[in-house]
């Protein structure tokens, strides 16, 4: 990660100023940082609150960042509007994970000044309801089992899958053999109308992936994702090339142009981008190349709620969104915390779909007294 | 109008404005030149001049989002030339196009049609989408009909045709729900001397699709084949409805039916991303009648994505743009199987090419084997069963232009009522379904 020195202190004001636009500014002058952790999954995150001068108060979330990063990031946007949430976003380009949490809390804080949910400040709702990706835990085959079972009593239909273990760099038949057993069992435990995606977590060299892919073509796997590492664009053109199961690809990917590549070289089935790491409008411009390619995105998730908020806010503005991923712990203590977080859960499916946010901003409550109790710092 | 007094009428004003306008003007604003019909080829056409350009809009079901769009174009001599414009879901703003060339095509001689054909394209400075490719279309099928008429020949003849003078192989589509209706549909199709047919697939898609939407896709492909039976040829249209990602499984899956083609596997706009479809299967691929002139086509036959071309007669440009696609394919080993799935003047005007090109693979129309209310009226209109197959082959017209009679009168019966929108359709969470 470059050093924040990159950042500029230009003033927005000047550029934006209250007179012309006819609204009084109301600029940040609160930026809070706190990390939060999951008690059984250890799990953590970091939340973002920003309060602006008429007491306007906002959320986002990232990944675990660097505490001079998001002070860095917190002295870039103290004293702007709220509403210039692009220009910040060019200002923060050195500091994506920082930027993924100050983006969604902008268009929270835009959304409760506009009285309007933020996907219809973005140009939606484009639909009706979001298709939601439960990421299973465990690992071993009567792990994943139950996990899949719990999912789908939460009311999922589609089921993220890890990879067997990964003991050396080159598989032979067995893994290949154990991977489509462990698929297979689970599509015969979990039943018709249930998809999966097996996640490879960048851990095969393109040649096993390629072998993988190509022995699950008829498995109908939604997508095999991040089967490894995003490499030269040669390396992977092996997977695309030698198979037509569907790759996804972009957890560590917060450059556009590095979606661009690869959709150029039609290497990718679906963009990855994730949602702790880009924010909501850094994946709308993504987004905005892949449709050109006729590839659906679909955000990576491996955060808490206020993520997944801003995660179902993006879905409801794009129009070739296919599924959001969200991480759905074991452990009934985590999953309490991830509901106190918002007050009451956003992250409750039924026949695979989750409702809309339809308040103001991201339109959730958060808890701070939850906040608190779950802080690690 | 006579055509002395029509010819001062127009040029009058285009010849004053250039006396009055001697800058040049780098934005475009440049005085008409050399207008149609004007001294430029004088003594190097043929006599006769459009003196008049009629636009008819035709509703045979007002429910139907494509109402016929036809050209007629009265000459001087007497003789009348018909064309199709018909572009679904925007009748409207094909008529209004076509009237915008009205100027291009007044006091035109029709022999000279490549000339008209290019004015009237490069001329309009955005060259051409679908729309005033369309209006483009059925002025062109005009201008080939009329000169037929010249000539004294059959179009198919002015271009050099036919190559099989039985007429040309056609398939209808395969109106079946079910292996039992399919199996009826081969017993028909044996007794008519069919020997193809083009189904679609079920449903509507996303980007990325689930194990239950692919293998009902994939089970339809295959009750095609097994209901139809091994000597049937069958065309699968995609429609578009597919990414690249779920077109390429598909049509991975679906090799060993040796399908005719598939057409349309995603839209059409990103030629790269249809290609890695191509690169990914041997099932042939189809492609092109939402595409515009030869060079909509042009990166399809380079990247050698299309197996075959079905540009449409009634958007691509006519007459002349379908010859040209069908030249330009040739040379790449690349089939013609043109698109006609709107009224009977553009479908006749396609089988003109069909019967002339050497690479034709099988023209399209968009009806079964049964005829309904559609062939009926087409009957009444021209007094013989247009776009009906004999033996499994559309037979040619023996007069001269496009050759068919057509009488303003007859079209009365069906007065336009109006655009109709294409259908529009939603996926289960409501979001833009492509059909």
């Amino acid at each position: 990660m470059p050093e924040p020195t990159v950042l500029r202190r230009a003033r927005l004001a000047a550029q934006a100023p209250a007179a012309r636009t006819g609204k009084p500014s109301d600029v940040i002058r609160e930026v809070t940082w706190r990390r939060v952790r999951e008690p059984v999954s250890g799990r953590s995150y970091t939340v973002l609150q920003i309060v602006t001068g008429r007491g306007l108060v906002g959320y986002g979330e990232c990944g675990p960042i660097d505490p001079r990063q998001a002070q860095a990031a917190a002295e870039a946007i103290r004293d702007e509007d709220p509403s210039a949430y692009e220009v910040i976003r060019t200002r923060l380009a050195a500091l994506p994970g920082a930027h993924a949490a100050v983006n969604m809390a902008l268009l929270d804080i835009l959304g409760q000044r506009a009285g309007a949910p933020v996907y219809q400040l973005l140009g939606g709702p484009t639909r009706n309801k979001v298709r939601v990706l439960a990421t299973l835990e465990g690992a071993t085959e009567d792990e994943l089992k139950r996990a899949a079972e719990g999912a789908l009593r939460a009311g999922y239909k589609a089921l993220s899958v890890p990879l067997p273990e990964v003991r050396a760099p080159n598989q032979g038949q067995a893994f290949v053999l154990a991977v489509r057993k462990r698929l297979e069992d689970l599509r015969a435990a979990t039943g018709p109308g249930v998809d999966f995606v097996l996640d490879a977590a960048a851990r095969l060299s393109p040649g096993d992936a390629a072998s993988v892919a190509a022995a699950l073509e008829r498995f109908h796997l939604l997508w095999l994702d991040e089967p490894c590492p995003v490499l030269n664009l040669g390396a992977l053109r092996k997977i695309s090339d030698e198979t037509v199961t569907p790759v996804g690809y972009g957890r560590a990917i917060h450059q556009a142009a590095q979606f661009q590549d690869l959709l150029r070289e039609g290497l990718i089935d679906v963009l990855r981008p994730d949602i702790g790491l880009n924010g909501i409008s850094p994946i709308r411009r993504m987004a905005a190349i892949a449709e050109t390619y006729y590839v659906a995105v679909a955000p990576f998730h491996r955060g808490g709620p206020i993520g997944t908020a801003a995660a179902i806010h993006l879905a409801a503005s794009l129009p070739h969104f296919f599924i959001q991923q969200i991480p759905l712990p074991v452990d009934a203590k985590d999953r309490a915390m991830r509901a106190a977080l918002t007050s009451g859960s956003i992250e409750a499916p039924k026949d695979g779909f989750v409702a809309l946010l339809t308040g103001p901003g991201l339109g959730i409550r958060v808890n701070e007294e939850a906040l608190r109790e779950y802080a690690t710092t | 109008m006579r055509r002395r007094e029509f010819v001062s009428g127009v040029l009058g004003g285009a010849q004053a404005v250039r006396a009055a306008s001697p800058l040049w003007c780098g934005c475009g604003m440049m005085p008409t030149q050399a207008p149609i019909g004007a001294e430029a080829f004088q003594g190097l056409g043929s006599k006769m001049r459009v003196t008049n350009m009629k636009v008819f809009g035709v509703t045979l079901d007002p429910k139907s989002d494509r109402p016929y769009v036809f050209v007629k174009l009265e000459t001087n001599e007497g003789l009348v030339g018909w064309g199709e414009a018909t572009l679904e879901g925007k009748a409207g703003a094909v008529m209004a196009c076509i009237n915008d060339f009205r100027d291009f095509i007044l006091g035109a001689d029709p022999i000279q049609v490549e000339h008209h054909w290019q004015s009237m394209y490069v001329h309009t400075f955005y060259r051409a989408g679908p729309v005033i490719g369309s209006a483009i279309s059925g002025i062109d099928q005009a201008l080939w009909d009329l000169r037929g008429k010249i000539l004294g020949l059959p179009v198919y003849r002015m271009l050099g045709g036919p190559f099989d003078p039985r007429g040309v192989r056609g398939y209808y589509h395969a109106r079946a729900r079910n292996l039992e209706e399919l199996r009826a549909l081969r017993a028909s199709a044996k007794e008519f001397g069919i020997t193809c047919f083009k189904s679609g697939i079920p449903g509507y898609y996303e980007w990325i699709e689930t194990h239950e939407k692919i293998s009902r896709a994939v089970k339809w492909m295959e009750t095609l084949r097994e209901g139809l039976g091994p000597d049937i040829d069958i065309g699968v249209d995609f429609h578009a409805k597919t990414s690249p990602t779920v077109a390429s499984i598909l049509v991975k899956e679906v090799e060993p039916l040796n399908l005719l083609f598939i057409e349309e596997p995603c839209p059409p706009e990103n030629v790269d991303a249809m290609a890695r479809i191509a690169r990914r299967s041997t099932t042939p691929i189809a492609t092109g009648e939402r595409l515009v002139a030869s060079y909509g086509c042009q990166r399809l036959i380079e990247l050698g994505v299309a197996d075959i071309l079905q540009v449409d007669i009634n958007h691509v440009g006519g007459i002349t743009a379908l010859w040209k696609v069908a030249a330009m394919a040739e040379a790449s080993g690349i089939s013609i199987a043109p698109h006609a799935c709107e009224g009977p003047i553009g479908a006749i005007a396609t089988l003109h090419v069909d019967a002339a090109v050497p690479n034709f693979l099988v023209q399209e129309i968009c009806s079964g084997v049964e005829p309904g209310f559609q062939e009926k009226v087409w009957q009444e209109w021209l007094g013989f069963p247009a776009m009906r197959m004999v033996d499994g082959r559309f037979p040619l017209p023996e007069k001269p232009g496009l050759g068919f009679e057509l009488s303003e009168e007859s079209l009365k019966k069906y007065p336009f009522r109006g655009t109709v929108p294409m259908a529009r359709v939603f996926h289960e969470d409501g979001s833009v379904a492509a059909w």
